[in-house]
């Protein structure tokens, strides 16, 4: 009996010793260092995602921290952000910065191919791992660096493949022959625009491109262009731009009293709210876009649903600056990452973490969806069905996932009604 | 005398300011380890010797001078991806480019004051637009972004900016004391006498426009071969060339450490404000400027010889 | 497709007009280049939207409000900033800098103020039937700010041509020193000259939603280099010449963006080194002289 009690008080005793050994070389914060454009031309896009990776680490730490598995406890995160204006020299000495001065324990890039381009060779040269947000320029995922991977959008290269695949598969079924193709010529919707032409081409379906052409990202001014794509007569139009080029496009067709039998767009998926406010309900009527995957009953293993989220973003910025949208998702989602792989790296070493994040890939799904990456880090998964906006009735619009077969809703209303 | 021969006082000026920044820069990233931001510095101490080479001895404010370096970058780019050159050879290929964009742009050089700036910036933002075009994607690799694969070498690379800063230096310090300098200085106050009293005005112009090109493409090529991943946007961002002007501007142009003094100052200042208070970066930068322009245009160089300190 | 590119490129230089026409009077009076343009014409945009949001003012009514007010503050910058800068150096180059620096500070000022993401006021404001003009239907918001562009030039003939101040401001326009030995009040002159080019701004911004789709802080930056274009490709000093170069941009741009469309972004930088270079006094050839 007193054998049993002191071998009992032995075992708790050590067992504390063992915790205190732990906790005590445990760090009093996890420090994850990033960079936010809060002005310049990228601040449209970087800030949404800034916010929402805020919102993550305020949730984790109101939680008293994020769980750390080497340690066995929850650690509080301390953000440590710099505004690079756009900037990417500036840029560059903010990461700098964050790795050598601030002595970050993760280093997550800023939004968009261009803020995030600087960081990879720098994250390359400290071997330290890059959690690259929202940067999809494909030249960032070789097999020679192990140090970055694609959090939340998928890569430009896949993205367009469910809509493409909807027009080679099921739109000779609904008489659709003739496709005009429009897009900014930039990284991410050039990138775009020649998957989707490959993809197309490759199919051998007996559909031809009427109409490709690209223009300049700063283009803020349709008209004439839509009236081009017009007398080529097409069956479907796809227009690929950054908010500016689609919010002026469809408001363009708006204007001029134009209505195609059936258009895509990439922003009424991606910032629909944004987009109802600037361009108006009637003009994104019948329009075909991304459907972010929350509306597709994924189901968030992860982390908060899309309606959650949607709830504690306007409790946290209130004001309505700051768009909410797939960008804002994107920022929540790399946090959701960053916490799975705290949770279950063997250690904080960054080779460790990587190992971590690409063991996720295939298992982890959030509202943003399944994530998934190939051996050179870039997303797979998250790839966004095609959905069209179709009015409910009640003044507002819905989405209506039209393909792949395997997740759609409903059958594709062609040709979109003129009003 | 001999202590003030003019030889004596070119050599005391050469170890009086190159040395100290070569020192500097050699040993300052074993202390301090955010290598690239001493990177940068190195960058914009170059930009600003070729601004203060082309305005302060001059009078032409390159407004689009970052079109040099991007051309300088691209240059670069071009040699080590379709050439398959290795990076010494290329950084002169990228210097080559950025002078004959200078070449093609000479008809510039007959505009006067504002219109010239405005064309030289029409022209770097042209130039930023040809190469971002997806036709020229073969050669450019367009908007997409270039991915020098193999020559990363951020010891070398930042070595080699250091020898590039000194020949900008060394550039500088030449106009100041040679009579070539002096001729630019007579032919900016009032070109009309300078001619008749033989100077060749469009030549000297011409060759200081080109000088001032080459070091911007050296520095740009040096850009290209540090970072290594770049897109059209990082290399031709107009900050580039305004951060240039106004760090040489209020350091004191047609010195030598003025511009020195400018981008020590007001760079330091610029990245201070930015880990300090990000939130009003912008705001506070801007009224910054403005502030300089209107109580401090003739540049802290000329504060200093106020008062009494003889600005080299 | 071509008689449509040309007359929307018509329609869309008159525009081009509008934002140039206070540009052309503040370098005209004061050689200043006003790198800050495009950011007062996007100041009186985010004026219109917020007008337009808080007490759903139309646009029209807040370009009128937008000229008063752009004017008025016009006095004070003007005396802050222009008689120092004239005092310097160099005041063409200084120019330049400082009023990059004020750029900085007013994009700066609304990113703080709206944020950085796209606004935009509902477009069927400005009307919700397409017009048509000559056979072809072009949205209304386009006839619409052609017709304010088109007053806003007779406004600018009328104030220099039939007012008194009118004529003592091209008196300055052509020759600034004489002016002064004249006994003519300079600053007065030249202060009148700068609100009034801001408030043109001003109004150019209120269509801005509309002409460009949305507006962003940053977006001012575009805008300034494209009204430089318009006003060197017509010639400095003349409204007309304003005018001309609007059409002249317009058209080509249409035109670029239906048979070049991927090159149409360097359109505005092409035109101006070719105008500077082979007719620097711009298209209507008349020097300043004849304003």
């Amino acid at each position: 009996m007193i054998r049993k009690l002191l071998t009992s008080v032995v075992v708790a005793w050590l067992a504390s010793v063992a915790m205190l050994a732990t906790a005590a070389t445990a760090p009093a914060e996890i420090k994850i260092g990033t960079l936010y454009a809060a002005s310049g031309p990228f601040a449209a896009i970087s800030m949404p995602v800034f916010n929402g990776l805020k919102l993550w680490v305020d949730a984790e730490n109101a939680k008293g921290g994020a769980m750390v598995k080497p340690y066995g406890k929850r650690i509080p995160l301390k953000l440590i952000a710099y505004d690079d204006q756009s900037n990417t020299a500036t840029a560059g000495t903010l990461y700098n910065q964050l790795i050598t001065q601030d002595k970050v324990d993760l280093l997550v890039a800023d939004s968009g191919s261009v803020l995030t381009s600087i960081a990879v060779p720098i994250a390359r040269d400290h071997k330290m791992f890059l959690f690259d947000q929202t940067g999809t320029g494909a030249a960032f995922f070789t097999k020679d660096n192990p140090y970055i991977a694609l959090m939340a959008d998928p890569a430009s290269t896949i993205w367009p493949k469910h809509m493409a695949d909807f027009l080679t598969q099921e739109g000779p079924k609904l008489g659709i022959k003739r496709i005009a193709l429009l897009y900014a010529t930039n990284d991410f919707t050039g990138t775009q625009a020649n998957a989707t032409r490959k993809f197309l081409k490759d199919s051998k379906a007996p559909i031809e491109i009427v109409y490709d052409n690209g223009v300049p990202t700063s283009t803020s001014n349709y008209t004439v262009l839509i009236n081009n794509i017009v007398a080529s007569k097409p069956d479907a139009v796809i227009e690929m731009g950054y908010p500016n080029n689609d919010i002026a496009f469809l408001r363009n067709l708006n204007d001029a009293g134009v209505k195609f039998k059936w258009l895509f767009t990439i922003y009424p998926g991606l910032e629909t709210e944004h987009m109802e406010k600037t361009v108006g309900i009637p003009g994104m009527s019948y329009v075909y876009t991304y459907t972010p995957s929350s509306e597709v009953e994924y189901k968030a293993e992860s982390g908060m649903s899309l309606p959650q989220f949607r709830d504690a973003w306007n409790k946290a910025y209130p004001d309505g600056k700051v768009a909410f949208g797939f960008n804002a998702v994107a920022g929540y989602t790399s946090g959701l990452v960053i916490q799975n792989t705290l949770a279950t790296t063997k250690s904080m070493d960054q080779m460790a973490l990587h190992d971590a994040v690409f063991a996720l890939s295939g298992k982890l799904k959030t509202l943003d969806g399944p994530f998934e990456l190939d051996a050179m880090g870039a997303q797979i998964g998250e790839i966004t069905p095609l959905g069209q906006l179709v009015p409910d009735g009640k003044g507002k619009l819905k989405f209506a996932i039209v393909y792949p077969p395997d997740v759609a809703t409903a059958k594709p209303v062609y040709p979109a009604p003129s009003n | 005398m001999p202590e003030h021969s003019p030889t004596a006082k070119w050599l005391r000026h050469v170890l009086l300011i190159i040395v100290p920044v070569v020192l500097v820069a050699a040993l300052l990233p074993h202390v301090y380890s955010n290598r690239l931001l001493l990177f940068n510095f190195i960058v914009f101490l170059t930009l600003a010797q070729g601004v203060n080479i082309i305005y302060g001895f001059t009078g032409y404010l390159p407004f689009g001078y970052v079109g040099f370096f991007g051309a300088g970058a691209y240059g670069f780019a071009i040699s080590v991806m379709h050439l398959h050159w290795s990076p010494f050879p290329s950084l002169v290929v990228g210097a080559l480019t950025a002078v004959a964009i200078g070449a093609v742009l000479i008809p510039l050089l007959r505009l006067s004051g504002p219109y010239f700036a405005i064309a030289n910036l029409a022209a770097a933002l042209g130039l930023a637009q040809i190469v971002a075009n997806p036709a020229l994607q073969g050669i450019t690799k367009g908007p997409y972004g270039v991915s020098l694969n193999g020559i990363y070498q951020p010891g070398l690379s930042y070595g080699t900016s250091i020898v590039i800063l000194v020949f900008a230096l060394a550039c500088a310090l030449y106009l100041r004391h040679s009579r070539f300098g002096l001729a630019l200085q007579a032919v900016k106050n009032d070109p009309i006498s300078a001619a008749m009293a033989g100077i060749s005005v469009v030549k000297a112009r011409t060759m200081a426009w080109l000088l001032s090109a080459l070091i911007a493409g050296l520095i740009g090529a040096n850009f290209a071969w540090y970072v290594s991943v770049f897109y059209p946007e990082n290399v031709f961002s107009p900050d580039f060339s305004i951060f240039a002007i106004v760090f040489a501007l209020f350091g004191g142009v047609a010195t030598v450490t003025g511009p020195i003094l400018g981008v020590l100052l007001l760079y330091g200042l610029y990245n201070f404000i930015g880990i300090s208070s990000p939130q009003y970066f912008q705001l506070i930068y801007g009224l910054l400027i403005m502030v300089l322009v209107l109580f401090l245009p003739s540049g802290i160089g000329s504060l200093l010889r106020r008062w009494g300190i003889h600005v080299v | 497709m071509l008689t449509y590119s040309i007359l929307a490129g018509l329609l869309f230089g008159l525009y081009f007009s509008l934002i140039g026409l206070g540009l052309n009077l503040i370098f005209g009076v004061m050689r200043i280049v006003n790198l800050a343009h495009g950011d007062f014409v996007i100041l009186g945009a985010y004026a219109a939207i917020g007008l337009f949001g808080l007490h759903a003012i139309s646009p029209m009514a807040a370009a009128v409000a937008c000229l008063f007010v752009f004017t008025i503050f016009g006095f004070p910058i003007y005396y802050a900033l222009v008689p120092r800068l004239l005092r310097s150096s160099d005041p063409e180059m200084l120019s330049i800098i400082l009023f990059f620096g004020l750029s900085q500070v007013i994009e700066a000022l609304v990113n703080i103020g709206f944020g950085p993401t796209e606004r935009s006021i509902p477009g069927r404001v400005l009307g919700t039937h397409p017009i048509s003009v000559l056979g072809q239907s072009f949205p209304s918001a386009w006839v619409i700010s052609a017709i304010a562009s088109g007053l806003a030039v007779l406004l600018m003939f009328v104030y220099l041509y039939r007012t008194r101040v009118g004529r003592l401001t091209r008196a300055v326009m052509v020759h600034r020193d004489e002016a002064l030995a004249s006994g003519i009040d300079v600053d007065r002159v030249s202060a009148l000259a700068f609100g009034i080019g801001l408030g043109l701004a001003g109004v150019a911004g209120c269509f801005a939603p509309f002409m460009l789709g949305s507006v962003t802080p940053a977006a001012g930056v575009d805008l300034t280099i494209q009204s430089f274009t318009v006003i060197i490709v017509g010639s400095l000093g003349s409204p007309l010449g304003t005018v001309l170069g609007g059409l002249v941009y317009g058209v080509s741009l249409m035109l670029m963006q239906t048979y070049f469309s991927s090159w149409a972004g360097l359109l505005p930088y092409v035109l101006l080194i070719v105008i500077l270079l082979a007719r620097p006094s711009g298209l209507l050839g008349r020097r300043i002289r004849y304003a």
